[in-house]
């Protein structure tokens, strides 16, 4: 069984690493990590994940901007994309049912195993 | 020569002196400048008897009485009725006593013999007014202190609240890394050496804790965020009594819930108000660590100046004659320290930090009443615990 890629871009490097260990270690899956906002579109088109993890406040590049870009591709607009975010709360997350924009959402910091069902409930 | 002071005037005379008296009755009763209703005693003693079941509207006191000598009478009297003019009336000339029975709150000071029935008459009108004015400005005093030490507790938290978003932002990211490495590490290191695990535990409590205290400092940050409807007061009670009753359980705690059925809605944001009453439900069970009773009314009443002294500076929310329903909550703990009742309403205020309090509870309580225009107070009751107060003002349409 192949496995599923998923590319996160976040600017915290230490987060990111952290990321690609865990949901590696499930065994499902394959990470990539991008910190820059500005190179999530180019890194994206060549790696063709089948998940994206993105921040919302990055410099340089904003996650809602990254998503424009993606959205314009045709590569890569039926991508999910999963906000991670620390700007809102858990709670708020709940309030919107995960949802915000059309997006799923996660708080940042959410249990791994809150972040492990939100990729399976994407990509299986 | 007609009347130029239009009100009648009680004057209460302080005299024992039967000539004395007999003069100021002579002069007061018959003078055409004002109308008096004059009442004689003798002594402090008894001036201050008649005061309990008689109104007046100005004292005329001699300063060398049986019981009481000197501006002792005129501090004695004050003391109790602080809201009567008194206008010292004495046969010592002194200017330097004169000039402190001023000072010490008497409206004028006469020498007997030297005034005649026009310049009395005036004195005690005079005094009265004075009096009104100076009450008045006290009043005004009074209410920009309270306003002033609202706006730096509003500063206070706002600069709190600027900071916690910012804040909260920076610490989430490395908290998730370090949870999220928690984690990782969990999974690979040997679950038999205990050391490993208590390392690893310890780690992630930190996290969390540190994770808690940024959400705490992000419900100031939102506090202006509200969603206000009608709702019940009970309801919201009864809805954070069970939040709350695993707690009161283990504690050995009984809860007494005294609720006044069909009270009046008032508009709030339920879960903002939920949080208010579950913190200082959390107080008042912090406080009763070996067991106790826990007491919560709700009543309706209408705003009145008793009320005013049970909300403490939110009382500036309401005027006499408000409709307001009411939550008092009553614990049977060790009470608050009179030192630190001034403070508790204050961010990062505890006192258990010892036991992981992080002081914000209670001013975010004290933010969110305020915001409501509602009030919240905290006391002390006479051997019992304390006390909290919590007050709405209910609004009728139309």
């Amino acid at each position: 069984m192949s496995l599923k890629k998923i590319l996160i871009v976040d600017d915290e490097r230490g987060f990111t690493e952290m990321v690609k260990l865990n949901l590696e270690a499930t065994g499902y899956y394959q990470v990539k990590i991008e910190n820059r906002g500005t190179h999530a579109l180019s890194t994206a088109l060549k790696y063709k994940p089948d998940l994206i993890l993105l921040d919302v406040i990055m410099p340089e590049l904003e996650g809602p901007d990254v998503v424009n870009q993606l959205k314009r591709d045709p590569d890569l607009q039926d991508v999910p994309v999963v906000f991670l975010t620390a700007t809102v709360t858990k709670e708020e997350v709940d309030v919107q049912g995960g949802f915000i924009g059309g997006h799923a959402f996660i708080a940042k910091p959410s249990s791994l195993e809150k972040l492990i069902n939100c990729v399976r409930d994407h990509i299986g | 020569m007609k009347t130029i002071f239009k009100k009648d005037l009680a004057v209460l005379v302080i005299e024992d002196n039967k000539i004395d008296a007999k003069i100021v009755r002579s002069m007061l009763e018959k003078t055409s400048y004002g109308k008096f209703h004059v009442s004689f005693v003798m002594t402090i003693k008894e001036a201050i008897e008649l005061l309990l079941t008689q109104k007046f509207d100005v004292c005329l006191l001699d300063l060398n009485l049986k019981d009481s000598k000197g501006l002792d009478s005129l501090k004695k009297i004050n003391k109790k009725y602080a809201h009567l003019p008194i206008v010292v009336n004495t046969g010592a000339y002194q200017d330097s006593l004169g000039l402190k029975a001023v000072t010490q709150g008497a409206q004028d000071y006469l020498i007997k013999g030297k005034y005649k029935p026009y310049a009395l008459s005036k004195s005690l009108y005079y005094a009265v007014q004075r009096k009104k004015a100076e009450l008045e400005l006290q009043i005004a005093y009074n209410r920009l202190k309270e306003t002033q030490s609202q706006l730096i507790q509003a500063e206070k938290l706002s600069c709190v609240g600027g900071v916690a978003s910012g804040v909260a932002h920076e610490v989430k990211n490395p908290l998730a890394t370090i949870l999220y490495g928690v984690e990782y590490l969990n999974m690979k290191l040997d679950k038999e050496d205990e050391k490993t695990v208590l390392t690893l535990n310890s780690i992630k409590d930190a996290a969390k804790k540190a994770n808690e205290i940024i959400k705490e400092l992000l419900d100031f940050a939102s506090i202006s965020h509200f969603h206000q409807q009608a709702e019940d007061v009970n309801e919201i009670i009864q809805h954070s009594l069970n939040f709350t009753k695993h707690q009161c359980e283990s504690n050995n705690i009984k809860v007494d819930a005294e609720l006044t059925d069909k009270l009046a809605q008032v508009k709030v944001d339920k879960n903002r108000i939920e949080q208010v009453i579950v913190d200082v439900l959390l107080n008042a069970i912090y406080a009763m660590p070996d067991g106790g009773g826990l007491t919560v009314k709700t009543w309706a009443e209408t705003f009145s100046a008793s009320l005013k002294s049970k909300i403490g500076d939110s009382a500036n929310f309401f005027k006499a004659g408000d409709e307001v329903v009411c939550i008092s909550i009553e614990d049977t703990g060790k009470g608050i320290k009179k030192e630190d009742l001034n403070q508790i309403f204050d961010p990062f205020f505890t006192t258990r930090r010892a036991a992981g309090g992080v002081g914000l509870g209670l001013s975010i309580a004290k933010t969110i009443m305020t915001s409501h225009k509602g009030g919240i107070m905290l006391e002390n009751v006479r051997g019992k615990g304390a006390r909290a107060t919590l007050m709405f003002k209910v609004k009728r349409k139309g």
